[in-house]
């Protein structure tokens, strides 16, 4: 038993070392600490670049994005507020809404767009309460995905990995707003458990 | 847009919030009730760790080294802080004057190098070790990374489909054999087919079944499709470009390996509609 506890122990330790270590890094940049850029980067690059190669598909376009982020992160690091969350969430949340923008410029571009709701559409929430997740949770969300009714996967998938927003969505699956609205937050709410589960 | 008059319409749309979905008209709405509802605003905040976590799901393939130096030069650039470090210099110029501590520690050195030389060879063993184990594990992340790309593809396939213009969908119902089944499959020309199912009946030993788009010439056959112990299939396939406009789909079992025109019972069986999706 008591091994379980070290293991659990050392686990929360560490994640504590990478926030702590992030949070030295952040303010490494915001003194113009070229050095903190890099270990940084070094730290999350990975995860940032995945995400936008995730959501754009293409090479060229998700190292623009990685530029682009830990440009920004450059930038703003002095306005930074330690209070708003985990480094890693502010980072992947630059990540995404750059990528999703991109991808609907270029959705723009090649006139397939299904109503003007496309310029409307509202930013993602800040991740206040995001953190960088242990291989185990990552496996664990991505069983619940996995599990998750295929409609409700789809439509999931359809508004984080694509940007879609509910009128796009409704038409592209020929399903009620009202529909769509359910399944995303059942959806989200299994994953939410799979998540707890796994802490 | 969506009327939302009681509580229970506005909750629902805690899970497109959070992903930044809504409508800015429904955001506005939605954010002013969340002001007022402690219970939304409690599983608002509970969600944005789902989207944060969502956001770490994709496989994590490592960028290309010269993206790093590529991203820390645009950010030197963007300073202009490219000074060198001045401490370094100073030190050179103070030791410069002290040259006889050079030639003494020469002394001091050349007495120990006989020990160090023996040293060295045991370090160089080890190093040779460790860059031996580090060759191998480098293969062993390389076939990692291959896998990774591969069920990464897999899973993309499925949206690439759904996120097709061009998509048409299509429920297949249960035969009489199957009353229970049923089906769904969206089906685009440019991207290929996605196909669900539920309730299919186990397989018997030897036998299949097969997905069959029906065109106004001839069925043609997209692919064997086996369920999993619940009788849930997810599948994937391929079909040719240049294939007639689809009239139906069917499900047919079949012997193993497939056969080029149906011959078993249909298990499911559903007609297109005529209007693509979008």
């Amino acid at each position: 038993m008591w091994l379980i506890w070290a293991i659990l122990d050392s686990r929360r330790e560490r994640a504590d070392e990478d926030r702590s270590a992030d949070q030295l890094a952040l303010a490494g940049l915001a003194r113009g600490d070229e050095t903190a850029l890099a270990s940084l980067y070094d730290r999350h690059a990975t995860g940032v670049y995945s995400l936008a190669l995730r959501i754009l598909q293409d090479v060229g376009d998700a190292e623009d994005i990685v530029q682009e982020v830990f440009t920004q992160a450059w930038r703003q690091a002095s306005r930074y507020d330690a209070r708003r969350g985990a480094v890693v969430a502010w980072l992947l949340t630059m990540a995404r809404t750059r990528a999703i923008d991109r991808l609907r410029a270029r959705r723009t571009r090649t006139q397939d767009v299904i109503d003007d709701d496309v310029a409307e559409v509202s930013d993602p929430v800040a991740l206040q309460d995001a953190m960088l997740l242990s291989g185990e949770q990552v496996s664990r969300v991505r069983a619940a995905v996995s599990q998750l009714p295929v409609l409700q996967r789809v439509a999931l998938e359809l508004a984080y990995y694509e940007g879609l927003t509910h009128a796009e969505i409704a038409a592209r699956l020929e399903e009620p707003l009202g529909t769509v609205k359910t399944r995303i937050r059942s959806a989200m709410l299994k994953l939410r458990d799979a998540l707890e589960g796994a802490r | 847009m969506a009327g939302p008059t009681d509580h229970n319409a506005l909750h629902e749309m805690s899970g497109l919030y959070v992903l930044g979905s809504l409508s800015r008209e429904d955001r506005a709405i939605f954010e002013t009730h969340l002001a007022g509802c402690p219970a939304c605003a409690d599983e608002v905040r509970s969600l944005t760790r789902v989207s944060g976590s969502l956001a770490q799901l994709p496989p994590q393939i490592p960028p290309s080294p010269a993206l790093r130096a590529r991203v820390l030069a645009a950010v030197g650039r963007l300073e202009g802080s490219a000074e060198p470090a001045p401490r370094a210099a100073a030190a050179a110029g103070a030791f410069g004057s002290l040259s006889w501590l050079a030639a003494a520690a020469s002394i001091v050195l050349a007495a120990g190098l006989g020990v160090y030389a023996s040293q060295l060879r045991g370090r160089i063993g080890a190093l040779e070790d460790q860059l031996r184990e580090a060759t191998l594990r480098a293969d062993a992340n390389e076939r990692q990374m291959a896998d990774l790309r591969r069920v990464s593809a897999e899973a993309q396939s499925q949206v690439a489909v759904l996120a097709s213009p061009d998509l048409a969908r299509v429920d297949l119902a249960g035969q009489p054999v199957a009353p229970s089944a049923s089906a769904r499959a969206f089906w685009s020309r440019s991207r290929g087919l996605v196909f669900t199912a539920s309730d299919l009946p186990a397989l018997p030993p030897g036998r299949i079944y097969q997905l069959w788009v029906v065109t106004a010439q001839a069925p043609i056959s997209a692919g064997l499709v086996r369920p999993d112990q619940t009788g849930r299939v997810n599948a994937v396939f391929q079909t040719p470009p240049d294939i007639p406009q689809p009239v139906a789909m069917a499900v047919t079992i079949e012997p193993d390996g497939g056969v080029p025109a149906p011959t078993g019972d249909r298990y499911l069986i559903g007609t297109v509609a005529s209007r693509p999706v979008s």
